[in-house]
C-alpha cells in the first residue's frame, strides 16, 4: 500500500522520490505554490509550514518522514483569511515584497499554537529563523502581538 | 503529472487560486491619434479607456527613447470597476498602489473600486519600464494626476449632457457625479460609456493639495489580501504547461572557462532528462555560463548540479582575492590619483589651514540577496519566446533575449511577475537568458530556479571601496578645503570592460554633494574590476553617505562642537546660489532628525546618539541612530528618520521604505560582506553571509516634512545616511571610531 500524507485536510499519496524535501512536494507535486524557497538548508523560514500543528521548515524535511501527518500551509491556515494572524497582518500592513511572508504567518501560528500570550521577548525569539529582506520586523512584532491579543479575548 | 491524483489536485488548487479569468479591456490603440499626451477610447464591453503617455524615466545610466504613445492605461467599466495598469515594475516598493492613488485621487473615485494590474513587458506599448533610480513617482506624479482629472472632467461632461445641465453646476465626488441644484447623482459606471465620447480636455484642472483624499494619506498595499494567503505568485511561481524544472552552476570566476564535465552521475538521479552546457553570453546582462541540469522537479535537478563533475579554467581573474585588492585600493587614495573635477583651490586651503584632517573609509562587496532567489520560466519555440520573471526591467529580458535567439524584440513576450525583493539585483536579465539557453536546448518550457549558493556567488556586487577624505578647518573651525580620493570598480566596467578606474559619473555625486565647499577637488584610484559589479539599492549614496557623515563627526569633534552645529555650519558655507534649495531642505530634515530623536541629551554610559544626512535620488534623509553597547557588540536602540520626499503619495509606503531602509542599513553595517579568493565567492547561504534578522530590529520612527513640493522616490534614500549615523553613535558610546563597513565591534 502506497503511503500518503494529508495536506489542508485533503489525503494524497507519496509518489515522488522519498529524499524530496516537503517543500518540493508541495510547490510542484500539488502546486501549492504559497510555501516559499529560501534558502533550501533550513536558516531563512520562508518555507515553514505546520507538521502537526508544529512550525516546520519543509525544504529540510524529506518526504518519506512525513507519512501519515497533517501538513497545513499558507492556504490552509484558515477558510477565509480570518485567522487572527491574518487579520493583525492586513491591519498592520506587515508586507512589501511579501516573498517571506507566508512564512513569516505560519512560523507565528505555530508560535501562537504552543503560546497564546506570548512576550516581545518570546516573539522575538521565536521569530528569529525567519528573514524579511524587505525589513517589515517591526511590523511583523506588532501583528504577532496583535494576533495574540485577540486571541486572548476569544478565550476569555 | 501523474494522472491518479491529477484530479484531486486540480479540484483543490481551484479553491485555493484566485480567479485566473483574465479581465484584459481589449482596445484599439493604434488607432488613437498621435498629438496630446491623453487618448480615450471606448472599450468593447462598454466603459472607457484612457490611455496616459508618461515621459521616459531615465534610470541608472540608460534613457529611453521618447515615445508618444499610451503607456499607462486606465479602464472605467460600466459597472464602476476601474483599472489602472502601469509599466512600473512591482518589488515590494509599493509603485503599484501609489501611482494608481494619485489618479484616483484626481479622479474623485472610490477606492475601493480599484483594481491594479502589473503591464505585461512591452517596450512599444508602455515605453521603458525600467524600473531603478527611485524614478517612478517622480517622473509619472504629474502626468497620472492629470490623466485622473482629465477622466472626471469628462464624467461630468458626460452627466452634464445626460441630464442634461451645466457642467458648472456639477461635481464629482466618491465615483458619482453629483448636480448641486437638484442632488440629482449619476455613477461612474453608468457614465463611463458616454464619458469615452466626450472631448479630452486638454489642460485639466488639478485639485489644491488640502483638498487630496488618498495622496499623502496611509492606503493599504492593493495586494495584502492575496500576500497572507499566499496567493500573490511570484515570477518563481510560475506554472505553465509541459514545463520542466531546471538548477545550474556557474564558473566560480568571471571570465573562466569549462575545462571539462563529466555528467554520467548525475544523469543516473531519478527524474533528471538532460544536462545542458549554458555558454558565457558576453553582453552586460548575459549569463556568466554555467552547466544545468533538467529534470521532471527542481529538486532532482538540483541533486543533479551536485553531482556533476566539473572542472573550470579560471582565467586571468582566478587571482583576484578580496583581502588584497582592498589594501591595493587603500594604497591607491592614499597617493596622488586621478583627478575628476576641482573648484577653488585646495592646495591653497590647506596651506592657509588652521588645521587639517584626513580619514580613509571602507567597504567591501555586497550581493543583493532577495528573498526569492532569482528565477524564470522562458518558453523558446521557432520564432518567438515567451518568458514569466520576476524582474525590474522586462525592456532588457527584450533586448538580451532577441539578441541570444536573433528574433525579433516584439516576438519576446515578457509577463512580467512581481519580485520577491529586487534591491537592483533583477534589473539584470542574466537568469532569464539562462532559462532561454535551456528551453532552446530541450525544447520545453524550463523554469529555472537559482539555488541561494549560486545567488550568493554569481552576483553583480556592488563596489568594494576606499575612499580617502581629507579637510581643511580654519581658526573659526570653518571647513574651507576638501579633497575626496575615491577607488572602487565600477559599474562601467559591465558596459564597458577594461575600464581601469572609476570614472567622472561614478564620481558626479561627491562633486554635487550640498556640501558644496568652496575649495574642492576629486580624484579617482586605480580600480580594474575582476567580477561584475552592479547596482545596489543606493548605489553609489551608500559608501558616499558614509565617507560624508563619518567624516562630518569627526570635523565636528576637531571644531568642538557636536555634529549638528558642524553640519549647519558647513551648509551656511555653502556660497554655490544653485543649491540653495539643497541647503535649506538637507537643513530642514537634519534639524527634525535632531529634536526628534532629542539629540545632545545626556545618555548612560555605554550609549550613544550618532546623525547623519544625506541627498540622493533628489530626496533628503537625515536619521539618528541610538547605541546600546552590549559588552564588545552593540545593539540598535531605536532610529529617528527625517525625509523630505515632497509631496508624500502614501505615507504607509513610504514609512515602511524607510523601515526597510533601516533594516538594510543594519545588514550592510553589521554583517555583509562578500569575499573573494582565487577568484571566486567564499560564502554561500544565510549561515556564512548572515543578514539581520527580527532581533536586531530598533523602534524606527518615521518623521515626513509637510511639503507639496514634487514627489520624489523612497525605494533607495534611506540607505544612505543609516551607517554613518550609527558609526557616530558607536563613537560616542565606545570611543571607538569604525571606517570600515561592515563594522567590526
Ligand atoms: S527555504 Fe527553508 S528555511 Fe529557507
Ligand atoms: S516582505 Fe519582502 S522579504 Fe519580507
Amino acid at each position: 500500500m502506497s503511503k500518503s500524507i494529508t495536506v489542508n485536510g485533503v489525503k494524497y499519496p507519496i509518489d515522488v522520490p522519498e529524499d524530496m524535501p516537503l517543500l518540493w512536494f508541495l510547490r510542484e507535486r500539488l502546486e501549492f505554490t504559497g510555501t516559499k524557497f529560501g534558502c533550501g538548508k533550513g536558516l531563512c523560514g520562508a518555507c515553514t509550514v505546520h507538521v502537526d500543528g508544529n512550525a516546520t521548515r519543509s525544504c529540510v524535511m524529506p518526504i518519506s518522514a512525513m507519512a501519515g501527518r497533517e501538513i497545513t500551509t499558507i492556504e490552509g491556515l484558515s477558510e477565509n483569511a480570518d485567522h487572527p494572524l491574518q487579520k493583525a497582518w492586513l491591519e498592520v500592513g506587515v508586507p512589501q515584497c511579501g516573498y517571506c511572508q507566508a512564512g513569516q504567518i505560519m512560523n507565528a501560528a505555530g508560535l501562537l499554537n504552543n503560546n497564546s500570550s506570548p512576550s516581545s521577548e518570546e516573539i522575538e525569539a521565536a521569530m528569529q529563523g525567519n528573514i524579511c529582506r524587505c525589513g517589515t520586523y517591526q511590523r511583523i512584532k506588532k501583528a504577532v502581538a496583535m494576533a495574540a491579543d485577540e486571541l486572548a479575548k476569544e478565550v476569555s | 503529472m501523474r494522472p491518479e491524483i491529477e484530479s484531486l489536485i486540480k479540484e483543490e488548487r481551484n479553491k485555493h487560486t484566485a480567479s485566473a479569468a483574465s479581465n484584459e479591456n481589449k482596445t484599439d490603440i493604434t488607432a488613437l491619434t498621435r498629438r496630446s499626451f491623453l487618448k480615450v477610447s471606448a472599450l468593447a464591453t462598454g466603459g472607457m479607456c484612457l490611455g496616459v503617455t508618461l515621459p521616459a524615466a531615465k534610470s541608472h545610466g540608460k534613457t529611453a527613447a521618447a515615445d508618444f504613445s499610451p503607456n499607462a492605461f486606465i479602464y472605467l467599466e460600466s459597472n464602476g470597476n476601474l483599472m489602472v495598469k502601469s509599466g512600473r515594475c512591482e518589488m515590494g516598493q509599493g509603485i503599484s498602489t501609489a501611482l494608481p492613488s494619485v489618479v484616483v485621487d484626481e479622479m474623485e473615485a472610490n477606492w475601493d473600486y480599484v483594481r491594479v494590474e502589473q503591464a505585461e513587458g512591452d517596450i512599444d506599448k508602455y515605453g521603458s519600464q525600467a524600473t531603478g533610480g527611485s524614478a517612478s513617482i517622480r517622473t509619472q506624479y504629474i502626468p497620472m494626476r492629470k490623466a485622473g482629472a482629465a477622466a472626471k472632467e469628462m464624467l461630468i461632461a458626460a452627466a452634464a449632457k445626460v441630464w442634461p445641465a451645466d457642467p458648472k453646476d456639477c461635481y464629482a465626488e466618491n465615483h458619482f457625479v453629483i448636480h448641486k441644484p437638484t442632488g440629482k447623482k449619476l455613477g461612474y459606471g453608468e457614465l463611463a460609456s458616454i464619458a469615452a465620447t466626450m472631448p479630452v480636455p486638454e489642460e485639466p484642472t488639478l485639485k489644491s493639495s488640502k483638498d487630496f483624499k488618498y495622496i499623502g494619506s496611509y492606503l493599504p498595499r492593493h495586494d495584502v489580501g492575496m500576500v497572507i494567503q499566499g496567493k500573490r505568485t511570484y515570477g518563481v511561481d510560475t506554472i505553465v504547461p509541459g514545463m520542466q524544472y531546471a538548477a545550474i552552476v556557474h564558473c566560480p570566476v568571471l571570465d573562466g572557462k569549462l575545462k571539462s564535465l563529466d555528467k554520467s552521475e548525475a544523469m543516473k538521479v531519478e527524474g533528471v532528462t538532460a544536462v545542458v552546457e549554458v555558454d558565457r553570453m558576453k553582453v552586460p546582462f548575459g549569463s556568466l555560463g554555467g552547466v544545468a541540469v533538467v529534470a521532471n522537479n527542481s529538486w532532482s535537478a538540483q541533486q543533479g548540479v551536485d553531482k556533476l563533475k566539473i572542472e573550470w579554467d579560471r582565467g586571468a581573474n582566478g587571482s583576484y582575492d578580496t583581502d588584497s585588492y582592498m589594501q591595493m585600493l587603500v594604497d591607491n587614495v592614499t597617493q596622488p590619483a586621478e583627478k575628476m573635477a576641482e573648484r577653488g583651490n585646495v592646495e591653497g586651503a590647506f596651506n592657509k589651514a588652521a588645521k587639517t584632517l584626513s580619514a580613509v573609509y571602507t567597504q567591501g562587496h555586497l550581493v543583493h540577496s532577495p528573498m526569492e532567489p532569482n528565477a524564470s520560466v522562458v518558453h523558446v519555440q521557432d520564432d518567438r519566446c515567451d518568458v514569466w520573471a520576476s524582474t525590474q526591467s522586462p525592456d532588457d529580458i527584450q533586448s538580451v533575449l532577441s539578441q541570444f535567439l536573433g528574433i525579433d524584440k516584439k516576438n519576446v513576450h515578457v509577463n512580467v511577475m512581481i519580485a520577491g525583493g529586487g534591491f537592483g539585483r533583477k534589473f539584470k536579465c542574466d537568469y532569464v537568458q539562462e532559462a532561454a539557453a535551456i528551453s532552446k536546448a530541450v525544447g520545453t518550457p524550463i523554469k529555472l530556479i537559482w539555488t541561494r549558493e549560486e545567488d550568493t556567488r554569481t552576483g553583480y556586487y556592488h563596489s568594494n571601496s576606499a575612499q580617502r577624505v581629507e579637510a581643511s578647518l580654519d581658526e573659526d573651525g570653518n571647513v574651507t578645503g576638501w579633497l575626496h580620493r575615491i577607488a572602487f570598480p565600477s559599474i562601467n566596467t559591465l558596459f564597458t570592460p577594461g575600464i581601469e578606474r572609476a570614472p567622472a559619473n561614478a564620481v558626479a555625486d561627491l562633486e554635487s554633494h550640498p556640501f558644496g565647499i568652496s575649495n574642492y577637488r576629486s580624484e579617482s584610484g586605480k580600480a580594474p574590476a575582476h567580477t561584475r559589479i552592479g547596482w545596489y539599492r543606493a548605489v553609489y549614496a551608500i559608501f558616499y553617505g558614509f565617507s560624508h557623515g563619518v567624516f562630518a563627526d569627526e570635523l565636528a569633534e576637531q571644531a568642538g562642537v557636536d555634529t549638528v552645529t558642524m553640519l549647519n555650519r558647513i551648509y551656511d558655507n555653502n556660497e554655490n546660489k544653485a543649491q540653495a534649495e539643497q541647503v535649506a531642505r538637507s537643513k530642514a530634515v537634519l534639524e527634525l532628525a535632531a529634536k526628534k530623536s532629542g539629540f545632545g541629551k545626556p545618555l548612560p554610559k555605554g550609549e550613544g546618539l550618532g546623525i547623519a544626512v544625506h541627498y540622493s535620488f533628489q530626496t533628503y534623509v537625515a536619521m539618528a541612530v541610538h547605541v546600546r553597547m552590549k559588552g564588545d557588540d552593540f545593539e540598535v536602540v531605536r532610529v529617528d528618520s527625517a525625509v523630505d520626499c515632497g509631496q508624500v503619495l502614501n505615507k504607509d509606503g513610504a514609512t515602511a521604505q524607510q523601515e526597510g531602509a533601516v533594516a538594510m542599513g543594519i545588514s550592510l553595517s553589521k554583517y555583509c560582506e562578500i569575499k573573494f579568493k582565487d577568484g571566486a565567492v567564499v560564502t554561500s547561504n544565510f549561515h556564512d553571509y548572515p543578514v539581520m534578522r527580527i532581533t536586531d530590529m530598533p523602534e524606527v520612527h518615521v518623521h515626513f516634512v509637510e511639503s507639496d513640493a514634487s514627489p520624489t522616490g523612497l525605494g533607495e534614500p534611506g540607505m544612505a545616511p543609516f551607517a554613518p549615523a550609527l558609526s557616530n553613535a558607536l563613537y560616542q558610546a565606545s570611543g571607538k571610531r569604525h571606517r570600515s563597513l561592515p563594522i567590526k565591534a
